[in-house]
């Protein structure tokens, strides 16, 4: 009998354990983890489309965002970026992250199926209504989006469910579950108010406190909760304080719950609700900003650039927010605009960056994972970042930002030009980010393997 | 006629084959590999990956045992994911540190 054990100078350096090893609790875990990507990516490339349809329109009409935001084709246009582009990517990702993040499997790929469907028609029936402004076709293409996302919300609440006990990334995400139902409830109770005139709320303050239950409870919620699992994971870092991290996530429930309720009532507290918010923002930033320090990994990718740089989104939005609760703030055609770019910041600045980095690491291991995870050891297979390039990566990112710093100038002066010029940076980055897509997704069709290297086998032969 | 001779350096060489893709190293520079063990014609290897959850998991287990199975006089591969104890960056070797730009404190 030969028994081998680690000499070389590079297995030298590991710490051989001494003590009995613990075999993986769930050895086939990844694998069904990971069973099936391709509903993930129809969901991505829902969003995708999504996202060039709305910047085009965008292009089209650069009016729009020199105006006050309530108007049928602003909001159509909203509703095409929040649901086509937004909810698109992150139902997609949570479909594929949250077995990973929780180390469980999803409760029912069927439903996945029927969600995509009711998700798809319900929303670009939407769009259409919202642009021709007919509220009956509004609350019906809605309620079929409700319907799809009461699947989703169901099947992921099953897939909770089978973790047992409660961490912070659990309740963060059974957090924006709980917020999703909220919205798409607040969105199809603003319908019917409006088809039948029952309400007795504001108009435009139910509409900024449904808008406030989707960005803060489900995109800064999911944001917040798997950027605790995949910030520590893509920097070779850990979580440094547990108990932060749930009252993070605890203060934005709280914030939340008591800003809904001010705007909608138009109450003088909003402040006190954004503070709470804000506290809780503050407590997340003091995490990553934790995790960073002490990651094993020096360079950050641009994914996580990206990600990062819209993180440091939310100090201009938290000081916004601040100011634009204030009850005492003067009503100008300024100040109007200064709730365009509020809103700008928080979905095409936040929620847009975040996500186009996180496409950056989702898209690739999706795609790796249908071509080359059979291939691996078999042949020669590219690491994720060999799929894309990363100069265009890099060029994506400095157009963003310029366009949407000049974007969001043009909207404070409700300059057309201006308007123009920032969706036209904002379009090229979109563009590059395309092109990167698009050599990406050309590993599905047409996977890249090489035979090893010769030498490595003629050595194992001869030995 | 040549004889096949077992070796760390080529058992560690063919593993050297297979690479985590998210962070672009192999497996050996890595350190997740912790141990093997060969005993008649099977070899066993004892491997971690960086964490827990890693949707990597089955295909790069799978992985090892496809390549190591490619060698000469080994009839079965016996791949032990374990998680303890777990994978830290110090386990990697200086190659694999300036792979992934991992600080060498």
């Amino acid at each position: 009998m030969e028994v081998l054990s680690p000499k070389s100078a590079g297995v030298e350096s590991n710490p051989a354990p001494r003590k009995p090893l613990r075999p993986a609790t769930s050895p086939s875990l990844a694998g069904v983890q990971a069973a099936s990507v391709r509903l993930p990516l129809c969901f991505v490339l829902v969003g995708v489309l999504s996202l060039l349809a709305s910047a085009g329109f965008l292009l089209a009409q650069p009016d729009l965002l020199a105006m006050y935001h309530y108007t049928p084709h602003l909001i159509a246009i909203t509703h095409l970026f929040v649901l086509g582009f937004i909810c698109s990517i992150v139902m997609g990702a949570m479909y594929q992250l949250v077995p990973v993040t929780l180390e469980t499997q999803l409760f029912s790929e069927r439903l996945v199926k029927w969600q995509f469907a009711a998700h798809v028609i319900g929303f670009v029936g939407m769009v259409f209504a919202f642009w021709t402004f007919n509220m009956a076709l509004v609350g019906a293409f809605g309620s079929l989006l409700t319907l799809g996302v009461g699947l989703f919300v169901f099947n992921l609440a099953r897939t909770l469910a089978k973790v047992k006990g409660w961490n912070p990334i659990k309740f963060g995400i059974a957090s924006a579950l709980f917020w999703l139902a909220s919205t798409v409830s607040a969105g199809l109770f603003l319908t019917a108010s409006k088809c039948w005139s029952f309400s007795s709320f504001q108009p435009l303050a139910a509409m900024h406190a449904h808008a406030h239950l989707g960005v803060v409870g489900v995109f800064v919620m999911m944001i917040v909760t798997v950027s605790y699992k995949l910030v520590p994971m893509f920097t070779l870092s850990e979580l440094q304080n547990e108990r932060r991290a749930w009252w993070s996530i605890a203060l934005l429930d709280l914030g939340l719950a008591g800003a809904f309720a001010a705007i909608l009532v138009q109450s003088s507290l909003k402040p006190v609700a954004a503070l709470v918010i804000i506290a809780g923002l503050l407590l997340y930033g003091t995490e990553i900003k934790a995790i960073l320090r002490a990651r094993n990994r020096r360079a950050l990718d641009w994914g996580i650039r990206y990600f990062l740089t819209a993180l440091a989104l939310l100090v201009p939005l938290s000081i916004l927010a601040l100011a634009l609760s204030w009850s005492r703030l003067p009503v100008t055609a300024f100040t109007m605009q200064l709730e365009n770019i509020y809103g700008l910041l928080a979905l095409a600045g936040l929620a847009g960056l975040a996500i186009l980095g996180m496409l950056y690491k989702i898209v690739p291991f999706l795609v790796w994972f249908h071509s080359y995870s059979r291939q691996i050891g078999r042949v020669k297979v590219p690491a994720l970042a060999e799929m894309y390039s990363v100069p265009l990566q890099i060029a994506g990112y400095w157009s963003f930002l310029t366009g949407l710093g000049v974007l969001c100038v043009a909207t404070a002066l409700s300059h057309e030009a201006g308007i123009r010029w920032g969706g036209g940076l904002l379009a090229l980055s979109l563009a590059i980010f395309a092109v990167n897509m698009g050599k990406i997704l050309s590993h599905f069709v047409r996977p890249k393997i090489q035979a090893f290297a010769p030498k490595t086998f003629t050595a194992a032969k001869n030995l | 006629m040549t004889t096949t001779t077992l070796t760390d350096e080529l058992v560690l060489e063919t593993l050297r084959q297979v690479i985590d893709p998210e962070l672009g190293v192999n497996i050996v520079d890595l350190g997740l590999v912790y141990r093997y063990a060969y005993a008649a014609g099977k070899l066993t290897v004892t491997m971690t990956l960086t964490t827990p959850g890693c949707p990597m998991h089955d295909s790069i287990a799978e992985g090892v045992k496809n390549i190591l199975q490619t060698l000469d006089g080994v009839t079965d591969v016996d791949v032990q994911v374990v998680w303890d104890p777990p994978w830290h960056p110090s386990m990697m070797t200086p190659a694999g540190r300036a792979i992934t730009g991992v600080r060498n404190d």
